[in-house]
């Protein structure tokens, strides 16, 4: 009897899903592999990343991708205090992804930048991301005696719509890559 | 003569300063209607998006709805790149086509949320109705064994 009414039972009675809710954020190489990313970076050149979102919460999402960028002495996103980071958004990505699918994007970026002897620093001018330029006039580097270099960090926080609050937040993950901007 | 020269030099002035004061507030009326056209098309897409969500919990298959909000995403972002840049009338363009991407999705949403929600009940009535015919006839099958074996 339990047999012949299981299937009604099963439509009437909803056990909750524990499965663990979560997003992917990933960056990949060149080669679509976690390798050969770039690092020594020369004013001009363009270089190649897959930026990757998967999605298991449960239902389809609509992700924001703020793609932002530091020196050593800016905020960076804080892991512990689950924060993202209070510099400003040089571009945003936007993507709806199935639940259990996955979004990629190929990225292509170039810096403008130039050494300024007087002060040993890096002043960057402008970025060019999947040809589309921002302007970058007030980032600096300075010299990073002990890694011997003029280190920058682009990186890529994850936000996600909230239809409760009808506004992204933050999703507490982020992805980025340091860069040597020494090479002309 | 000198006040005629005078009078001359004023109206070419007065013609040349309202000829730049039209093309600025031309200006400022595009870059007006661009921001406006953005935020109905943001707008456009969240509601879309909610849509979605909503046919998506009712069990319709979303991918293809999914495929199109990308594309206004896309368009969105492109919109938002040539404000930035000044180009309002690309920008207000971009964010028109954009927005209308976004209600095709939102019309599209409700219509397959209504056809899921259907299609639920038919399966929930047709499950529900071979469970009780099922159990029906197991217990009539039990009766006919075990009352004939009692009697």
């Amino acid at each position: 009897m339990l047999a012949a009414a299981a299937p009604t039972l099963a439509i009437l009675i909803h056990l909750p899903n524990s499965s663990e809710k979560f997003s992917e954020l990933s960056l990949l190489g060149p080669n679509h592999k976690a390798e050969d990313y770039p690092f020594n970076i020369a004013s001009n050149n363009n270089y190649s990343l897959f930026l990757g979102v998967g999605n298991h919460l449960g239902y389809c999402a609509y992700y924001l991708v703020e793609v932002k960028f530091r020196n050593q002495t800016q905020p960076a996103p804080n892991s512990f205090n689950r924060t993202s980071s209070s510099l400003p958004s040089l571009f945003n990505i936007t993507a709806f992804v199935a639940d259990e699918g996955t979004w990629e994007l190929p990225l292509t970026f170039s810096f403008d930048f130039g050494y300024n002897e007087t002060l040993t620093q890096v002043n960057l001018f402008s970025m060019t991301l999947n040809d589309v330029s921002f302007d970058m006039r007030n980032y600096t580097i300075v010299w990073d005696s002990r890694n011997n270099g003029f280190l920058g960090s682009l990186f890529f926080e994850l936000w996600v719509y909230d239809t409760a609050t009808s506004s992204f937040r933050y999703h507490e993950r982020f992805v980025g890559l340091w860069f040597n901007m020494t090479s002309s | 003569m000198h006040g005629l020269k005078l009078l001359l030099v004023s109206i070419m002035l007065l013609v040349l300063s309202s000829q730049f004061l039209a093309a600025a507030s031309y200006a400022d009326a595009n870059e007006d209607m661009a921001a406006s056209t953005l935020a109905s098309a943001e707008e456009s897409i969240v509601l879309a998006y909610q849509a979605t969500l909503n046919a998506e919990e009712a069990g319709a298959n979303v991918s293809g709805l999914l495929v199109r909000l990308n594309e206004a995403g896309q368009l969105l972002a492109s919109a938002q790149t040539e404000y930035r840049l000044g180009d309002f009338e690309k920008a207000n363009e971009l964010s028109e086509s954009s927005k209308s991407i976004g209600e095709e999705v939102q019309n599209a949403a409700v219509d397959l949320r209504g056809s899921a929600l259907s299609q639920s009940v038919q399966r929930m009535v047709s499950t529900m109705v071979a469970s009780v015919v099922g159990v029906a006839s197991i217990a009539y099958l039990l009766k006919k064994r075990y009352g004939s074996t009692g009697s």
